[in-house]
């Protein structure tokens, strides 16, 4: 039983996080309404007449999607180095953090350069 | 049992250089080539089946992680060129010859 | 695979030092371009790079001077240390280096890629003044990625090391600020070659990987002959690895993109380019062949062979029928990876195998030095749009800049492998070591292709000399202090190594002493 109190914890405070942020949002959030806001939902980006057969993305969707890949793609390595973490020891920790530094450096630079600005 | 996969994988590094090889736009051709990218995980976990070790299926993390850094240069490299030109067919990218 | 006990690896910090400043400088390099304003980004990134570039150099010879050569790989096996490597290692530094001199000049480097050649965008970039600073971060990685790459000891490491070297490559040959066109589509090229290219890599070594269960270099080569009825994985594989490894080399018939792409790219990426990835990717392909399939080189000989000929005969051949310097030049580096493969073929008892990678580092050296040195003489020859190209438009520089034609003459020597230049040497030592393993008709087809090669040679020397100038020829710049200390230190080395080679070939006959650690 004690094996799954961790787990337990995690998913009290899991549970906790989701309550405590969909309660507080209401009162500490503005509130601005405009007519994106009132549209049917799509996908979160204001819905606009598609010309036929497709046509072109803007160039910023696609700058998007490059830095998802990137950034998303690095987690591949967490997740071997968290399975043999208690093996790996100060070792792997300290190479992780590295790890972590340097895609962190591309980071910085993607927002320095406004990559992360959707205008 | 690992034969299937296999052929399979050498079914889709033929079909992705086949592409490469009769494929026009640019961005298709390289979808092409990272389908040959994929080929190789396929085959690498396979033979890590088969010969029980991991090494492959690590191999197969660091191809991901590099393929998906080919892709972010790739486009970067295949935007540039269109917006130049209007263009992504690797026809019309013919000034460089002799 | 269940509940195994895994081992922190070690790693020997300190035998990879070399490779880690260089990464670690290009680090802070991509932090210097995120927070530096812009007008001093360049002013912190050329002493950065020429920092790290001279301490990785420094700390190189230091190893070897002073820790002798390691026996055993570093870090879990996975990158060898070892006295070919080391070697190559200096090279590639010093050649780096000296192109990091050609690079300062903004000149070269378009002001902002993003914008679209000829749009408005463009013109406000270009009236800014400034250049993208971008280009020193991505030498570092491609440079970091070059000494990996011949040092790699297992085969998921040098495909790593492959993509490192040549991903920052890609975009750095899209970057010239004249003739854009052409520039990208250089880039577009490499890069869609390239990639091509590395996937058949990658699929031979998961073949390779399939037959020995390894990708350990050694383990392969241990278990040749020892699995039954794999014999088809494993040719297939070598097959399919050598593809990936010769296009790098730019061999033929893998050579189609090396003149595009040296034409295209801005002409002090091409001299980088054109030194010091020959030199990494030799080493690998050494590597592989003769420490992971050395064993089975009754196999891959004869198809070496036929590489090695053909190369050597289309760059000669081909070359003659150029008019633009770069394409010539490129050509030229073809015919010569052709020279250096009959090299790789050389292979026989340790004796032998020691002559051979001792010549082949030689050469490599004399080679890469040279080449540095006659593009940064095409950097400087220029017309109203920028570099003159053209063939036709170097008619009569002799007499209009007699010292650097003459410079230039002398390279185009060397490159022939006269008497008394460096070529000739690195040119004498692997034709021997290959008469040594009875490979006497490639070694015929070498001189043959070399006397034809020579012709192409001597024919821009007689251009350059004994026609008369024309009214509207193109300009000798005034050389920078960079580009002039480029061509003066590529001069010198090439008479040092012609005239009195003797201290490089014995640096180069004892890192060949031991072979490749195992």
């Amino acid at each position: 039983m004690e094996l799954y109190a961790p787990i337990l914890v995690l998913a009290v405070l899991a549970a906790g996080f989701a309550i405590f942020s969909v309660t507080i949002a209401p009162f500490t959030g503005p509130r601005r309404w405009n007519r994106a806001k009132l549209d049917a939902y799509e996908c979160g980006i204001e819905p606009t007449p598609q010309p036929v057969g497709g046509g072109r993305f803007p160039l910023k969707y696609m700058i998007t999607a490059m830095l998802f890949i990137v950034f998303d793609i690095e987690i591949i390595f967490l997740y071997p180095w968290a399975v043999a973490f208690d093996q790996l020891g100060m070792f792997g920790l300290v190479e992780m953090v590295l790890f972590i530094v340097t895609v962190l450096v591309a980071y910085a630079y993607v927002w320095r350069r406004k990559g992360l600005d959707w205008d | 049992m690992t034969t299937h996969y296999l052929v399979l994988s050498a079914l889709l590094f033929a079909i992705g250089g086949i592409g490469v090889l009769v494929r026009r736009n640019a961005i298709v051709v390289f979808m092409c080539v990272e389908l040959m990218l994929n080929a190789c995980n396929l085959a690498f976990v396979t033979f890590a089946r088969q010969h029980g070790n991991l090494d492959g299926q690590l191999i197969a993390f660091f191809v991901m992680v590099v393929a998906a850094a080919e892709v972010v240069i790739g486009l970067a490299i295949i935007v540039m060129i269109f917006r130049t030109r209007r263009s992504a067919s690797v026809d019309d990218a013919n000034l460089l010859k002799y | 695979m269940n509940g195994g006990t895994i081992e922190a690896p070690t790693i020997e910090y300190a035998l990879l030092a070399p490779m880690l400043i260089v990464f670690g400088a290009a680090i802070i390099g991509v932090l210097v371009e995120a927070f530096a304003p812009r007008h001093l980004r360049k002013a912190i990134h050329m002493p950065l790079t020429l920092v790290a570039l001279l301490g990785a150099f420094l700390l190189t010879i230091l190893q070897a001077v002073r820790d002798g050569v390691p026996t055993t790989p570093a870090a879990m096996g996975a990158v060898a240390v070892d006295g070919p490597a080391l070697f190559i290692w200096g090279i590639i530094l010093i050649l780096a280096f000296v192109s990091t001199l050609l690079i300062n000049d903004d000149e070269q480097f378009v002001a902002q890629a993003a914008a679209v050649p000829g749009s408005n965008d463009e013109e406000e970039a270009v009236r800014s003044g400034y250049a993208q600073t971008e280009v020193y971060p991505l030498l570092l990685f491609s440079v970091g990625g070059m000494l990996l790459f011949p040092a790699a000891n297992d085969l998921l490491v040098m495909f790593v090391a492959l993509e490192v070297l040549s991903l920052p490559l890609y975009l750095l040959c899209g970057l010239a600020r004249r003739r854009r066109l052409l520039s990208q589509e250089a880039s577009l090229k490499y890069f869609l070659l390239g990639a091509f290219s590395s996937a058949f890599f990658l699929y031979g070594t998961a073949l390779i990987y399939g037959y020995a269960g390894s990708i350990d270099l050694r383990a392969i080569s241990s278990s040749l002959g020892t699995v039954a009825g794999q014999d088809t994985l494993l040719y297939i594989g070598t097959a399919l690895l050598g593809v990936g490894l010769l296009f790098k080399i730019g061999a033929a018939p893998f050579q189609a993109w090396k003149p595009d792409v040296y034409q295209g790219a801005p002409t002090a990426v091409t001299a980088l380019m054109a030194s010091t990835v020959l030199v990494a990717a030799f080493g690998a392909v050494l590597r592989v062949f003769w420490v992971a399939l050395g064993n089975l080189d009754w196999d891959w000989r004869p198809v070496m062979w036929g590489v090695a000929i053909l190369t050597m005969v289309v760059g000669a051949i081909l070359a003659i029928t150029q008019t633009e310097i770069k394409r010539m030049l490129a050509y030229s580096s073809i015919a010569h990876a052709g020279f250096l493969l009959t090299g790789v073929i050389a292979t026989g008892a340790v004796e032998q195998n020691r002559d051979a990678l001792s010549a082949i580092l030689f050469y490599l050296a004399a080679y890469g030095f040279t080449t540095v040195g006659a593009f940064a003489v095409v950097t400087m020859v220029r017309d109203a749009g920028g570099e003159a190209g053209h063939l036709s438009r170097w008619a009569g520089l002799g007499k209009r800049a007699p010292v650097l034609a003459g410079i230039f003459a002398f390279f185009l020597l060397a490159f022939a492998g006269i008497p008394l230049t460096s070529g000739f040497f690195g040119k004498y030592a692997v034709f021997s070591a290959a008469v040594a393993s009875d490979a006497l008709p490639l070694v015929v087809v070498g001189v043959v292709s070399s006397a034809i090669a020579a012709f192409f040679y001597v024919r821009v020397i007689v251009l350059m000399f004994f026609s008369e100038p024309a009214a509207d020829g193109p300009s000798v710049a005034v050389p920078t202090v960079g580009t002039s200390a480029v061509v003066a230190l590529a001069a010198a080395a090439t008479v040092v190594l012609g005239v009195f080679p003797e201290p490089v070939l014995s640096l180069a006959d004892q890192a060949a002493s031991a072979l490749f650690v195992r």
